[in-house]
Formats: structure tokens, sequence, C-alpha cells
């Protein structure tokens, strides 16, 4: 490839581009869908295209194409600085730059042990047609879906820092869900591990068949629960669950782009400020946040972001105190930061890529030895949820109210009735620094989440979140009006 | 980009390589710029085209599909081998639906104005600095999204059906943000005429001069008025879920009330394809033509949306389209509603609205870029932010009058609507 993205390149140092660089984007996907007793959908698809970004003169220009020939891409590294030159118009208040880098040249491939494009498909939608009848089978089901979706991602990435970088990543998807009726009630239940990047053993470890069954009965039981209380109590929450409220509190507030105002169209803007980094109290001293983009199977370890940067393990919040942000080499130096911790991406090559959330997780407790039960033990009134549901934030990360996909009275200390319709209001901060409890190490598990939106045109990004189950004190439940 | 003869025959070959008895073919081209404003200034602008090519192929209800980027010759017969391949190894799908005959298309308004495919960088980033000036002069800030589109559809299979849309689209919404308090205002339409930046900015502005040192207010039940931007933020999710299936199995907040009341008799909406201000496409599902639907009179829940295979089953048609809808509204401005509001708030848009209960139809989110209190008939002050605890059915049930209705997003036409009782159940510091 690299006779092409010297084509790009080159248009782009003679137009006086001071960074530009050629990333190249191939991809096969496989997906099996089945909804009730129906194969609704087994494809595979093909795609390929290149982007060339360019900055010149402090602007950036960014074009994308399908047809790879050196022609095609000559016109494509044209129209990337006919888009700098447009940008001039409205310029920034400090030309953007790019933070320093080292140019890097490697090929890298990601863990696959079992290549999911040879596994038969037919294999596969049996595996989901069975666990389909599996829940359609339980009395009170009424709807079952499952859906497998595998992704090899190749890029190229080539840039005028002299890097030259040949990346290969395989991600797993799996779904499972049962939607269940009783009187007028109607609730469901799912799979709750999210993606990973692997291959094809990744399905054959979950055993979605065999627990199939469980998870139906969980939807009919919630449809006969009890209504949530509403009242302010205790939360124990499970590492599914706080892989969402993770991902909105901490994941978002903490991406650098926002909290410049570069996002405030749409995904919205940040109650973090830049000069908070290493003395804002986020949570309380329980509260140990790592971001860590070459984490085993993690979404988001992709060796290179689309900058160009080496993934980074590093604390974002220590202890309870803010000790870094997510960043990318144009937002660093706007900061006075050296060097960026490599958290630029694109979900393909039609699109810019942005400071995205890292693979970001809560470290577990001290102490191994504590379990969920302990921390139940220690709840006099409250509820213990599983899994993720309703979600929502305002546009500042400040106001959330969650809900879960399994919910469980504690009274007492012991998990007594189960609920339905349960959500949590708190603020960011307040909920955070209300942690008193966290389990250990065994206890911690990892949730891939596949479809993180952000950006105009909104981009789909991937990336991984943990924890172990932990214990929050005084929270508001049950606001929603039931 | 490929005009109708050549995709027609890129389509035509695509079935003739395939040695399956029903096949379909369908292919798709986007060009778009995209340009993004934030902090006053471009910070990102991106330019390019591509196009896909996906067929289906089945035999004896299994089937099996692939999708390529890449359209030369052998690409294209990799993907057909791939598709054939599936099909021949998939189980029977008791729910298949074979591709339909060749149909003929209504006429639908203008959708496609070549004038979008030549807009060049240059001219997107003159829209932009207009809205950059206009912010600066102010010492405000401007954030937002300018997108020009053109976009082609084709779907050919092999009972012969072969339809065709292109459409144009022109879209920008802009954020502005003061010391204290944003607005916000979108416009889009198939051509440039429909889009007009300056007005788009003002409106912008005039929301977040209004919004700045908002008051704080107290959660509860609020008459509220939404403006049409935060109608549609709020009844999309109540349009996604009108599956006659969805409805028949009891899972969604329409089960058991097709043909009953659910509604206020203030509420009609329906899918309408002769509205030049938002023109429907020829065609929907599987080339299915385009049809006039009426899914709500006078709060009567008249219909919902049938897919092929639950149509057969329940004895009807098939629902081609659903977007883009219409929902009637009254004649009179957003002024006047707000003149005959004794006590309220004026919501402009809403944000990340989720389910909080499917079945029911609660969904909860924030307001967001300008939320006002009325009374006695005026606006009196700007206010914080509120989270909703809502379902759109009750908000619908509760309508006390309505405005004229406005296209948003590209999809519907809706009006700004007031409504009493509206559940407001926590605040936030976020302006």
């Amino acid at each position: 490839m690299k006779e092409y993205t010297d084509v790009g390149l080159n248009i782009a140092g003679k137009a006086g581009a001071s960074f530009a660089d050629m990333r190249i984007v191939e991809e096969r996907q496989n997906r099996v869908y089945v909804q009730r007793r129906s194969l609704k959908l087994v494809d595979e698809t093909e795609s390929f295209g290149y982007c060339v970004r360019v900055l010149l003169n402090g602007a950036w220009g960014f074009a994308y194409n399908t047809r790879l020939s050196k022609d095609e891409v000559g016109q494509t590294a044209k129209l990337a600085v006919e888009t700098a030159k447009a940008s001039a118009q409205a310029p920034k208040d400090r030309p953007a730059r790019m933070a320093a880098e080292e140019a890097n040249i490697e090929t890298l491939v990601g863990s696959c042990k079992e290549n999911p494009f040879t596994v038969p498909n037919n294999e596969k939608a049996e595996l989901l047609l069975t666990a389909c009848d599996i829940m359609l089978n339980v009395p009170g089901v009424v709807m079952a879906e499952g859906f497998l979706q595998f992704i090899k991602m190749h890029r190229v990435i080539a840039n005028t820092d002299g890097s030259y970088l040949d990346l290969t990543n395989y991600f797993a998807n799996p779904m499972l869900k049962a939607v269940a009726v009783h009187d007028t009630e109607s609730q469901d239940r799912s799979y709750q591990g999210g993606a990973k990047q692997a291959g094809y053993e990744f399905v054959r470890e979950m055993d979605l068949v065999g627990r199939a069954k469980g998870w139906a009965e969980e939807a009919v039981i919630k449809c006969k629960a009890e209504d949530s209380p509403s009242g302010v109590m205790d939360l124990v929450l499970d590492p599914m669950n706080l892989a969402l409220t993770m991902h909105e509190s901490v994941g978002h507030p903490t991406e650098l782009d926002r909290i410049l105002g570069w996002e405030a169209n749409m995904a919205g803007q940040s109650f973090v400020r830049p000069e908070d980094v290493g003395t804002l109290r986020y949570g309380s001293d329980l509260v140990n946040f790592t971001i860590d983009n070459n984490l085993e199977g993690g979404l988001g370890s992709w060796f290179y972001d689309d900058d160009g940067v080496q993934m980074k393990t590093f604390p974002l919040i220590k202890a309870g105190i803010l000790t870094s942000l997510s960043n990318t080499r144009e937002t660093v130096p706007l900061i006075g930061w050296e060097r960026s911790n490599g958290c630029c991406r694109s979900d393909g090559f039609s699109h810019f890529p942005i400071n995205r959330i890292p693979n970001l997780y809560l470290g577990p407790g001290t102490d191994d030895t504590i379990t969920s039960y302990d921390l139940i033990a220690g709840v006099d009134k409250g509820i213990y949820i599983e899994g993720m549901g309703s979600f929502s934030i305002d546009q500042m990360r400040n106001n959330f109210q969650f809900g879960g996909d399994m919910f469980w009275m504690i009274e007492r200390g012991k998990k007594t009735k189960p609920l339905k319709k349960v959500t949590y209001q708190a603020q960011t901060r307040k909920f955070w620094g209300s942690c008193d409890g966290i389990a250990g190490k065994p206890y911690w598990r990892s949730h891939g989440v596949m479809n993180c939106g952000k950006g105009e045109p909104v981009q789909a990004m991937r990336m991984t979140h943990g924890a172990s189950f932990a214990r929050f004190r005084n929270i508001q439940v049950g606001a929603a009006k039931l | 980009m490929r005009n109708k003869d050549d995709i027609e025959a890129i389509l035509r070959e695509a079935l003739y390589n395939a040695s399956a008895p029903q096949t379909q073919a369908e292919y798709v081209f986007r060009k778009s710029l995209a340009t993004r404003i934030g902090e006053n200034a471009i910070t990102q602008n991106m330019g390019g085209e591509e196009e896909y090519l996906r067929i289906f192929v089945a035999h004896d209800k299994r089937q099996g599909s692939s999708i390529t980027n890449k359209l030369e010759e052998k690409s294209i017969g990799t993907m057909i081998k791939r598709a054939e391949e599936i099909a021949e190894n998939s189980p029977h799908n008791p729910e298949y639906m074979p591709p339909i005959k060749a149909q003929t298309y209504p006429e639908v308004p203008q959708r496609y104005y070549e004038e979008v495919a030549q807009i060049r960088p240059a001219d997107v980033a003159k829209e932009i600095h207009k809205t950059v000036e206009i912010a600066k002069i102010e010492n405000y800030r401007a954030s937002g999204l300018f997108e020009a589109s053109c976009a082609i559809k084709a779907i050919a299979n092999s009972e012969g059906l072969f339809a065709f849309d292109m459409h144009s689209s022109v879209d920008y919404s802009t954020t502005i943000h003061g010391p204290l308090g944003s607005g916000f205002c979108s416009r889009d339409g198939e051509s440039m005429k429909y889009v007009n930046t300056e007005a788009v900015t003002r409106e912008a502005l005039e929301t977040a001069k209004e919004a700045q040192n908002p008051d704080p207010v107290d959660p509860g039940e609020y008459t509220v008025i939404f403006e049409p931007q935060a109608v549609y933020d709020f009844l999309g999710f109540l349009f996604w879920n009108m599956s006659a299936r969805d409805a028949d199995e009891g899972t969604t907040v329409f089960a058991g009330k097709v043909g009953q009341k659910l509604l206020s008799d203030k509420v009609n909406i329906m899918t309408r394809i002769d509205d030049p201000e938002l023109p429907a496409p020829p065609f929907g599902l599987d080339g299915l033509p385009a049809r006039p639907r009426l899914w709500v009179k006078k709060g009567v829940i008249m219909r919902l949306r049938h897919d092929r295979f639950w149509a057969g089953q329940k004895g009807t048609d098939p629902d081609p389209l659903l977007y883009p809808l219409f929902m009637e509204g009254q004649d009179q401005s957003i002024s006047d509603l707000i003149a005959t509001c004794k006590k309220g708030l004026l919501a402009k848009r809403l944000w990340y609205i989720r389910y909080v209960d499917r079945k029911e139809l609660l969904l909860t989110g924030m307001t967001r870029d300008g939320l006002f209190l009325i009374k006695d008939g005026k606006v009196v002050a700007p206010v914080k932010n509120l989270r909703f605890n809502e379902s759109p059915v009750v908000f619908l049930q509760n309508i006390v009058a309505m405005s004229r209705p406005q296209r948003v997003e590209g999809s519907v036409k809706v009006p700004g609507i007031m409504s009493k009782n509206f559940t407001f159940s926590s605040k936030t510091e976020s302006i």
C-alpha cells in the first residue's frame, strides 16, 4: 500500500501541509440475526476505503474515497487540500498543530484464536435458533432475538512523521434477549457481557445456549415483580451496570475535545475543566479509574490510535482525584501538555478521527475476599442491580438517571424480592463520592461497548469498561413516574 | 456519480450472474460534504463519496446476502458467491418473503437538486463564516454542522422489479453559547434555497441571549410548550413503536389499542407522499411503492405498521413507509400558544431521551439549549434545565393547543405543542 500512501502524502506535502496522514481501512464483517424462530439475516460484508487528512496553515482538510488507484488517491488528496483551504475561512484562534510523536513502523495483529470467518454460518445460525427456541419455550416469553457479529478491521496508517503502521484487529459481538408478557406488563432480560476483541472462541466460552433459559425466566420474573420503591437508599451495582454508568459519567466528561467545546452542538460539553486535573475530587478515596488501551480483549486496544500514537495505560482518577484526561495530538497542545495519550479514533475511512473514550475501568477493592454478598450485607434498605438498562445524562454530564436489567430489593442485608422499573438518579461527582465499598479483584468483570455514538456526522466507537461490584450510599431511587 | 442506466446495468449484471432462483440486488451511493464548527472555528471539514452493492439470494426459503463496496467485476463475483454459499447452508426461514413483482411508482415531489452535488468546500465555509461572525459580534461561541449530500438508492430483483431514487439534502444546525446559556436552531431541505444559514444562526443567537443567567426552578408537573424540534425529539420514540406485530404480541404501548381512542382528539398522524416541503421517496422496503397512510385519526389508533410477513399473516397490505410523518397542528404560532399559557415552561430542545419502560412508553431525558418560564401569557425568565420522566402518550393525551407544523430533521412535520401535567423529576446545574 505504500505506493499509494506516498502519493497522498506527497500531494499534501507539496501543498505545504505541516502534517498529513493517509489511513486505509479494510473491513470484513459477518452478521447472523435471529428473531423469534426466523433466521432474518446472514450476511458477509467487505468494505474498503481510505482517507487523507491534511493540516494546512493550522486548518484541517479531510477527504475519503473507495476507489484505489494512484490517480484516485491524488484526487482525494487534492480534495483534502481544498477542504483545508476552505477551513481557513473560519480559522481557529490558535492554529491547530499536532503534538510531537516519533515515527513508528510496525505490523501487528490482534488476538483471534478461532477465525470466525471460517466457522460455518449454519453453525452460528443454529446456535442462535436453539437459544431463541429455548427462550420462547419458557411460558410468558413472546419474543426472543439473537445476534452475532464478527469484524476483522485492517488499518494501514501512514503519516508525515514517517510512521507506517499495518494493524489488524478482530471483534466478536454477541447479543441474546428474551421479551416476556404477563397481563399488561412486558419486560425483557438479555445477555450483558458485551463484545470482546477476540475470535469465535469468545462465543464458545460464553455458553449462550446454556444460559438462555435463565435469562428468559428472569424476563418473566420481572413482569410479575413489584414496581420500584422510591426514596433515598443504598445501591449495590454489578460490573455490567457500572460499565454504562462509568461510560457516561466518567468516560465522556473526561474527553478533552468535549471540554474544549468542540462537541457542543450535539454530544455536549463537560463540567470538567483542564485545570481540574490534579485537584478535582471526582469520587471517594476508594474510586480508582484506569485508562488501559492495552487491556487484553479490550475493544479499544488498537495498538496505535488514528493519530499514530501507541496505546497507553495510565490512571485517570486516583483515590478519588482526577489525574488525567483522554486526549489527542491536536488537543493536548491547547492545554499545555506535550504528548497525546492515544485516544484519537475514527469508526471508518469516511470519518475524521476524534477524541474517543478509551478502555476505562474502575479498579477492584484492595481486599480480594470482599464479595457482592459482603456489600449487600452492609445495606439495611437498598437495591441490587444487574446489567444495563435505561440511561440518560445531561449535556454537561452532571445529572444522570440509570436503570438496569435485573433488580432485587435488599432488606436488612439480604436480597429479598425481585423488582422492576428501577431507576437511580444522581449528580456525577456526588454519586462517585458516595461509593463506600468495592468487591475484590476475583469479581472484576469487563463489558465491551460496540456502539458509543459521538461526533457529527455521528460515529459509533468501541471500547471496554470493567469493574467489580460496588456499593453506593444514599442515592435517589424511583424518581421516574410509574 | 453513476447515472441511472449504469446503475441498472450493474444490478442486472449481478442478478444475471447469480444462480439462485430468487435474487435481489441493491445499490447505494452517497456523496457528502460535512463541515463542523466549534468555538467559532471550523474544527473538521470533510468530503468524499462511497457506494455499496448488496445482493440477497434465496432458494427453498434458504437465504443469504453479501455486501461489497468494491464494484469491479471480480469483487462482485466474490460477493455473489459468498451470498450463494450462505444460502446453500442456511436453515429454512419460516418467515422468508420472496422478491416482489415489478411495480409502478407514484410521482413524488422533487427531492433531488443537482446544485447540491456542485457545492464545494469553499461554498460551505462561506456559509459557516456568516455564523461565526454573527456569534463573535456578541462575544458568543458557535458550534455546529453543515452537511450537503446526494444519495442514490436502487433495487432490482429476479421478478423484473427496478426501483430508483435520487435524493439531495442540505442540513445546518448550530448551537450558540453565551457565558451562561445557549440556543440551538436547525433547518434542512432538499436544496440550499431551503436553508438560510444566517437566519438559522440569528434564531439560535436570539434564544441564547434570552437563555442567559437562568433561574433555578423546581421539578414537578408543569404545562409545557414544546417547539417543533422538542416535539420531534420526544415523539420519535412513539413513532418507532408503531410495529403492528410488536403490539399484537403485547410488548408495546399500542397493544390492544388499534381502533381505540388512545390520544387527544386533536391528534392526527399520517404518512404523506405529496408534500413538496417534505418529499417522500417513491418506494420503501423491498421496492414497495410509497403510499399514504393514516395512522391516528382524532386520537384513534387507525393502523400500525405491518412488514410484509406480518401483513400476510393478518390479511392486510404491507406498509412500505412510515416516514415522512405528518402531524396536523392548528393555525397559530408558538407565540399564540405562549399568550394563552397562565404558567408553564417553554422547551426548545430535548436531549438524551431513553426508555424507562418500553411497554408503558415511559421516557426520560433532559431539556437543553433554552428552557423558559411562562407566566400570564409571557416568557418571563430563562430557567435551569430539568430532567423529565414522561410518556409521549400522556403528552398527546394532555394536549391543550398546537401551532402550525414545521419540518424537522428531514423526517417529519410536527407542530409545536402545549400539553398539561408534564412531569419533570429532577434538576441540574448544567446550562
